[in-house]
């Protein structure tokens, strides 16, 4: 950390900086200019809050050096973090691709879909049974009747699913049900929700906030991990800029920047990111073709009559048809669809 | 248009704005409904504009349904526009590559760079000699003298140049000697420069605002477009947002939606969009993948000694790993690169 100091700051505000410092059992090296005293505070920085030299007075600007995040940063972990899920890996070379309705909305419905999926390409059955909708006189989902649909929908088709999880409360009841807890991007920065999915050993979906930043989604997928529960997958969901053609702006530089920053898996959402099955295609490709480690999709037999995001639903036909891409661009990019399990 | 009258206006206000409509020579299409009134301007209303209306009493919103932009439009224009530039065509199949520095810095800088982007594969070599700099201490460039060591890399390398021009008096000197005038996402709407441009007949390679919508992309290519000069490729390098990671948010989703709104073609500028060499070559895949008519790339042989954007140049070895790269994902989208010496005229009429 390096803590610059008012130009003619005294001589007594910069001992008492350097004495905080120290009694962060972190070292002090000052360097003395000519208008500027600069001091570095050297040493295992991660757990040492900012905040609290910017608060001393003499204190102008306080700039970190290492990053406020450890278990999930490239540093502490080189390699890529791969794990396993039923049937695929996800983080190595296979491109898995979760695939279903934005909401259970009846057996029926999550049967059929995911039996379409399936015949498409797909590895994992997304659906909504908790939905943090914007209205609350919006369908809210149909919860555990809803889960016990999925588990039909795995048996018939051997799909895991992935569910999202909204609140500490639903924990134990989903985690008998699901393969992977959802994080929505509600919900990034619900620490509370963070630390309890963190003591389970059920792998995380983590979607990006819609205005967090890369280092803010960082540090909120280390309060999972350092629970304990290392299988945290990231997901892009596009992020809230002014531009109004499209649902979000899918931020596609965060790709590289995660690939370079942590060893998790990325994930891209383009349903979400896009928010219009006409660009959901072109986007998911974008994805493979800039890094991305899977896709998750939103897929519905009848768009125009689903109860949520139907205007971001791709019919099963245009599904099949984004897979068949997606394949080809991830092999131009040294990657590979996962291979059907036997 | 649909004009939602406010749920408390008088019958005289709903009569003024039907007055209005008719004055435009549109027709008008009342509907009463239990809280509001809503009336519907028919016509042509892509020239209209919606103030008119908003600032009439008793009127709550005004909804465009036609777009504000015409010659720019897909409805007007369904076929992709295909832009000759002296070597190739942008817009078709081939995928054009633009490479260079971010500024002119000498003779033997551009030189070396040409010839260092040709080998690699670019179709077009870019420079600045004009730079609009955020800082007015900065190096501002080379000006004219640039221009004719730019005219010399192309002599020696084939290469057509493009280059930004930032003001109207700029326009006589450099169409006498780039191929293709590039207008700034700072002049994106400085709208005098782009009807001076519209005058012109030289291919324009127009950049996005850092805070312009697409909508508002396409009504500035509308300016150079109704001036006659057609030949207007898009640009999309990247918009300001909360994120800091990166110079800009390359706004990929941009390239889907313009191909669709638009017949012209689109670029992409992953050097800008990133600000960083570490991210360039996989949002260029990314652009190429999501349907992108082409890049434009900083590259530099020094980037560490470079005037200006060396954090974001890619040296050539990295430049030429980036086009192979490119080249495969063009492959499986059913498209190739540009290549200048592979130029064949186009056999049917553009139009």
């Amino acid at each position: 950390m390096m803590i610059i100091m008012h130009p003619g700051a005294p001589r007594a505000q910069i001992d008492a900086v350097i004495a905080e410092i120290e009694k962060q059992k972190l070292s002090s090296h000052p360097i003395f200019g000519v208008e500027q005293t600069i001091i570095g505070a050297v040493g295992d920085g991660h757990y040492v809050a900012k905040e609290i030299f910017e608060a001393f007075p003499g204190v102008m600007e306080v700039q970190r050096i290492s990053k406020p995040y450890k278990l999930a940063s490239r540093q502490f972990h080189e390699q890529d973090s791969a794990f396993q899920l039923d049937g695929f890996s996800i983080g190595g070379v296979e491109i898995p691709i979760i695939a279903g309705p934005c909401s259970v909305e009846s057996r029926a419905q999550i049967l059929e879909i995911a039996q379409a999926v399936k015949e498409g390409g797909a590895n994992a059955l997304r659906g909504g049974v908790f939905k943090p909708r914007t209205s609350p006189y919006a369908f809210q989902g149909l919860g555990e009747e809803g889960l016990e649909y999925m588990v039909e929908a795995r048996e018939k088709t051997g799909l895991p699913i992935v569910a999202e999880v909204m609140a500490v409360s639903q924990i134990k009841m989903m985690e008998k049900y699901v393969d992977v807890f959802q994080l929505g991007a509600r919900n990034m920065q619900n620490f509370n929700l963070l630390r309890a999915i963190g003591e389970t050993r059920t792998p995380v979906l983590f979607k990006r906030g819609m205005s967090a930043t890369i280092e803010e989604f960082l540090m909120a997928s280390e309060y999972i991990i350092s629970g304990g529960n290392t299988r945290v997958m990231l997901c892009e969901r596009g992020i809230r800029t002014f531009e109004t053609s499209t649902r979000n702006t899918t931020d596609i530089n965060a790709f590289p920047v995660l690939k370079k920053m942590t060893h998790l898996p990325v994930i891209i959402d383009p349903s979400h990111s896009t928010g219009d099955s006409d660009y959901v295609a072109a986007v998911a490709k974008a994805g493979v073709a800039a890094g991305a480690d899977g896709i998750i999709v939103e897929v519905h037999p009848d768009p125009a009559h689903a109860v949520s995001d139907g205007k971001q639903s791709l019919r099963p036909e245009a599904f099949a048809k984004m897979v068949k891409q997606v394949r080809a661009v991830a092999e131009a990019v040294d990657r590979r669809l996962v291979i059907g399990k036997l | 248009m649909m004009i939602i009258m406010q749920a408390n206006a008088t019958p005289q206000q709903v009569e003024h704005v039907i007055e209005h409509i008719k004055a435009a020579g549109l027709a008008v299409h009342l509907s009463q409904g239990l809280e509001a009134t809503i009336i519907g301007a028919i016509g042509e209303t892509h020239n209209l504009p919606m103030e008119q209306f908003e600032g009439l009493d008793g009127v709550d919103i005004v909804q465009r349904i036609t777009q504000p932009y015409k010659l720019a439009s897909r409805q007007f224009h369904p076929e992709d526009s295909l832009i000759p530039v002296d070597g190739f065509h942008v817009g078709g199949d081939e995928i054009a590559i633009i490479a260079g520095p971010c500024s002119v810095e000498s003779r033997s800088q551009i030189i070396e760079t040409a010839i260092a982007v040709k080998e690699a594969g670019a179709s077009a070599l870019r420079g600045g000699v004009f730079k609009p700099r955020t800082s007015p201490y900065s190096f501002q460039g080379l000006g004219e003298e640039g221009l004719e060591y730019l005219a010399e890399a192309r002599a020696q390398t084939g290469l057509p140049i493009v280059a930004e021009i930032m003001s109207q008096v700029q326009v006589d000197l450099m169409v006498k000697y780039v191929d293709v005038l590039q207008v700034g996402a700072r002049n994106m709407q400085n709208f005098n420069l782009l009807r001076v441009i519209g005058e012109t007949r030289t291919a324009v390679l127009l950049k996005r605002g850092m805070s312009a919508t697409v909508e508002e992309l396409l009504m500035s290519a509308e300016y150079i477009l109704a001036g006659g000069n057609a030949r207007v490729m898009l640009c999309e390098r990247g918009i300001r947002t909360f994120e800091t990671s990166t110079r800009n948010t390359t706004d990929i989703n941009a390239i889907p939606v313009l191909k669709k709104l638009t017949h012209l073609p689109v670029i992409l500028d992953p050097s800008h969009a990133t600000g960083h060499v570490d991210y360039v070559a996989a949002i260029a895949r990314a652009a190429i993948a999501a349907g992108a008519d082409g890049l434009i790339i900083e590259v530099h042989p020094d980037p560490a000694h470079a005037v200006s954007d060396g954090k974001q140049s890619l040296r050539p070895e990295a430049f030429a790993a980036m086009v192979k790269q490119v080249g495969q994902i063009a492959q499986i989208m059913g498209r190739k690169l540009a290549a200048a010496e592979a130029y064949q005229p186009l056999k049917q009429g553009w139009a």
